[in-house]
């Protein structure tokens, strides 16, 4: 054993335990309880010290290894914040003495940044055995037997919370602070590794929850983010952060079914899997062989220059079809797909779901519905001006939380107001309609779209997949939010949503950059083409609706690049822009001349506007999305085919679909052996698209038998006009 | 032969083995006249009789059989996705775009060509 190089030095380590063992001990007197050493405050000093001037300072883990070796959290820290009792609030030792263990508690518990530029071998010899020993802590401090170490971290902040704001010293902030980063550890600690005898049950999403709530950090919670601004200023991220991790990839609509509702649902859903599965099997057996596995069977495909392919095994002779696909299915060779270097196509946080446990599912909905009532609005508009200033206690991580936050949390209060006019009893109509929708109010505003819409085309020119995820999201979640209220009962609500809505579709910039995104897909993950194609849908069926409704609607345009002084001198927010255009619509000949002008106000045209969307880019974005026909649900293969739709009978851009491989592709859905099975919602639909679909293509054929060609390709802009009318554009213009 | 002479090898001719030549799917073979587009295009207008309305099922299986015996001819390595692929992309090159100009060229003039001579 001695010949093993050590992990740690062994001066270090013996530094340490002997810390660790002046901190105290289990009593021999006391029936076993535990007693302080005689200078236990100044060891947890020590080890802070420890902590903070060799670990951190050289960058290393190896003291947070040896007190992971020495059981200090368990053995130590917990027996004296557990000791800590409830008469005794104020005891000021005890409460330095706490104060001290969560100190310590929050740099042990700090999430590690696995591949940063500052990682050695020292963290990739440390990490992985410091990730169970966090797990190890958090399990520790959920299940303490006295169920009182999380309230008394936090009473170790009460005092500082009771100061009022300006009169707090920065060491009262920073207590603040610290109490708020050791829950935001916490609730960010996962099980590393999940094996059959260690589940990682303890510490669950649901048992946190559980133990959160009751020993009230959740209200905490609650409390800070109300106080947002008023009591509390700095501390907005860290509480963003805490919520963020409690709430990211909780299935929204399972929190608001009542119990009956889900186990009822859950029978429902097991009756439909399973009729899926016995649809499947059968599928599998009508292909399967008859006959024993060694009956050899060959079947030669003839053509007709009487060449011949060979396929062996029974279930060639069921039909051509058949044949061909056991023919593809010998091929051995495989297309080089070329390396993902940049990792786009790897999952992230945003593609999971997660469902919680019955007990912990009550508790978190009620804080769900106390967030949107009482603590959304101030922590939200809070972060907002935090975004916008660049504030420094921002990191990059942070905005895709805040946006991920309002998706879901806008989500929820539709969901909610849902749930509560579904119960409401409908001859009451006086009842539902007090709420409106000023609890949300705050992520609805002009401010908060510029942010969003900046951020969505930063993070389009960068490329920086999932934080655009997150930020589609927030938009999609926006417009449904604004729909609802456009059909709200309140004369009020439905006026803001108008004006929302004005607001929204008047730049054409917005506009472009959702066409923008549809575009810019390549091989992101499922997650992301979900919610590309959602966002795409919601926005086209909005704005087609309003421009409906209103038939003079304006929008601004970019009309020339080149910078124009003179506009941006006269200035004006976009408040007093509309009264300033007018003015320069009678000068527009004169500034067009000079081609000086940069933004114009034109008629928004919906056809022209939708125009954008038939191209080639947007239309296989929506080709590699149904291409995951097997995990669609009926609302996304609805969508795949309303867009499909749109292209091809709405705006009889059919050559833009008449490819083989789409061909193949619808084929495969419906008539392929693991295609959509028939008891599919979806399946009528996608069928009569199909059909039509089919018959405008042997029609199209018949006529221009170039396209059989052509049929292989993405089509050219320059023949695309005559493959689909049957002459050239310019003919027709010169006419 | 002679033992003795030839025991070190050195008399003996070396012979350069050649690395295999994988066949491969670009812009030549997709234009080859036995095989490739020139071949589809003389013979699927002819060879592809579809039924129409109420068949369409029976008509995409048969289109697609077709392109697929005509894709495992032109390309035997590849699975009919993957050949689809590889295909799609090689038409993003100016030859190839050219090319597809001109066919269509070809059968615009002979389709005006008829609708003259009927006329």
């Amino acid at each position: 054993l001695s010949k093993l190089p050590e992990t740690v030095d062994p001066m270090i380590r013996a530094h340490i335990l002997s810390l660790c063992s002046a901190l105290g001990g289990t009593s021999t007197v006391e029936d076993g309880g535990y007693s302080l050493g005689d200078d236990a405050l100044a060891c947890l000093k020590d080890l802070k010290k420890w902590l903070k001037l060799y670990d951190q300072k050289m960058n290393r883990f190896d003291v947070a290894r040896c007190m992971a070796e020495a059981n200090l959290v368990k053995g130590d820290l917990l027996e004296i914040l557990s000791g800590w009792e409830a008469d005794e609030i104020e005891d000021r030792i005890k409460q330095r003495l706490a104060l001290g263990c969560v100190e310590l508690l929050v740099p042990l518990t700090w999430p590690f940044e696995r591949y940063s530029e500052q990682s050695t071998v020292n963290h990739h010899r440390h990490i992985p055995v410091l990730q169970f020993a966090q797990a190890g802590y958090k399990k520790a401090i959920l299940q303490h037997p006295s169920k009182r170490i999380l309230s008394n971290i936090l009473r170790v902040a009460l005092p500082s919370i009771a100061v009022p704001q300006n009169e707090r010293t920065e060491r009262d902030e920073g207590i603040i602070k610290l109490v708020l980063y050791f829950f935001r550890n916490l609730v960010t600690i996962e099980h590393p590794m999940i094996t059959e005898t260690d589940t990682g049950e303890e510490i669950s999403r649901s048992v946190t929850i559980e133990a959160l709530e009751e020993q009230n950090v959740l209200q905490f919670l609650l409390v800070v983010s109300s106080e947002m601004g008023n009591e509390f200023n700095t501390q907005d991220v860290v509480a963003m952060e805490v919520i963020y991790h409690l709430v990211k990839s909780v299935d929204i609509e399972k929190i608001f079914l009542t119990d009956e509702q889900e186990s009822r649902k859950q029978g429902q859903d097991l009756t439909a899997l399973l009729k899926l599965e016995d649809e499947m099997k059968r599928a599998s057996i009508r292909g399967a062989s008859t006959r024993h596995n060694r009956f050899g069977t060959t079947v030669w495909i003839e053509r007709d220059d009487k060449t011949r392919s060979f396929v062996s095994g029974q279930g060639a002779l069921l039909g051509k079809s058949t044949a061909l696909d056991k023919m593809d299915a010998s091929k051995k060779w495989r297309k080089p797909g070329g390396a993902d270097k940049k990792g786009i196509s790897r999952k992230t946080e945003h593609d999971m779901s997660l469902t919680l446990e019955r007990r912990a599912k009550a508790k978190f909905r009620s804080f769900v519905e106390d967030f949107l009532d009482a603590g959304f609005n101030p922590l939200f508009s809070h972060l907002r001006r935090a975004i916008d200033r660049d504030a420094q206690r921002l990191i990059e991580a942070n905005q895709q939380q805040y946006f991920y936050l309002i998706a879901w949390f806008l989500k929820a209060e539709r969901i909610r107001r849902k749930t509560l006019a579904a119960a409401a009893d409908p001859k009451d109509t006086a009842t539902p309609d007090s709420e409106s929708f000023g609890l949300v109010a705050s992520v609805l505003n002009q401010e908060s779209l510029i942010t969003l819409n900046r951020r969505m085309t930063d993070w389009l020119d960068t490329k920086q997949w999932t934080p655009l995820q997150s930020a589609m999201r927030c938009f999609t979640q926006i417009l449904l939010t604004v729909q609802d209220m456009a059909v709200s009962p309140l004369e009020d609500d439905r006026e803001i949503a108008e004006n929302i809505q004005n607001r929204l579709f008047y730049e054409e910039v917005t506009l472009d950059l959702v066409v923008m995104i549809l575009r810019a897909y390549t091989r992101q993950p499922f997650g992301w083409l979900d919610d590309c194609t959602e966002m795409v849908h919601v926005h086209l069926k909005m704005l087609e609706r309003f421009s409906k409704q209103h038939e003079h609607l304006f929008i601004r345009s970019r009309k020339r690049a080149r910078a124009q002084r003179r506009k941006s001198t006269a200035g004006g927010d976009g408040a007093e822009g509309v009264p300033e255009e007018e003015d320069e619509e009678d000068e527009d000949e004169e500034i067009a001349k000079l081609s000086k002008v940069t933004m114009k106000e034109r008629a928004f045209d919906y056809s022209r506007f939708e125009r954008k969307f038939l191209t080639q880019g947007c239309v296989n974005t929506f080709l590699a999305f149904i291409g995951n026909y097997k995990e669609l649900n009926y609302g996304q293969m609805k969508r795949a085919i309303i867009f499909f739709h749109r292209v091809f009978v709405k705006r009889e851009q059919e050559v833009l679909l008449f490819r083989i491989d789409v061909i193949e592709l619808f084929n495969r859905i419906l008539q392929g052996p693991d295609g959509l099975p028939n008891s599919h919602p979806a399946r009528k639909e996608m069928d009569r698209f199909f059909k039509h679909y089919m018959r405008k293509l042997v029609k199209m054929l018949e006529k221009r038998p170039e396209l059989y060609v052509e049929l292989l390709f993405t089509k050219v802009n320059s023949t695309m006009h005559y493959l689909q009318f049957g002459y050239d554009k310019q003919i027709k213009v010169s006419k | 032969k002679d033992g003795t002479k030839d025991n070190l090898g050195l008399d003996e001719e070396v012979k350069i083995k050649r690395k295999r030549i994988n066949a491969k799917l670009d812009e030549a073979r997709l234009l080859r006249e036995d095989i490739g587009i020139p071949k589809l295009r003389r013979e699927a207008p002819k060879r592809l009789r579809f039924k129409g309305k109420g068949h369409e099922y029976r008509d995409a299986a048969k289109l697609l059989s077709y392109y697929q015996l005509w894709a495992d001819d032109l390309y035997k390595k590849a699975k009919f996705r993957d050949t689809l692929q590889i295909i799609e992309k090689l038409g993003h090159s100016r030859r190839m775009k050219m090319e597809r100009e001109g066919w269509i060229m070809d059968d615009n003039k002979k389709t005006s060509g008829d609708t003259q001579k009927e006329a």
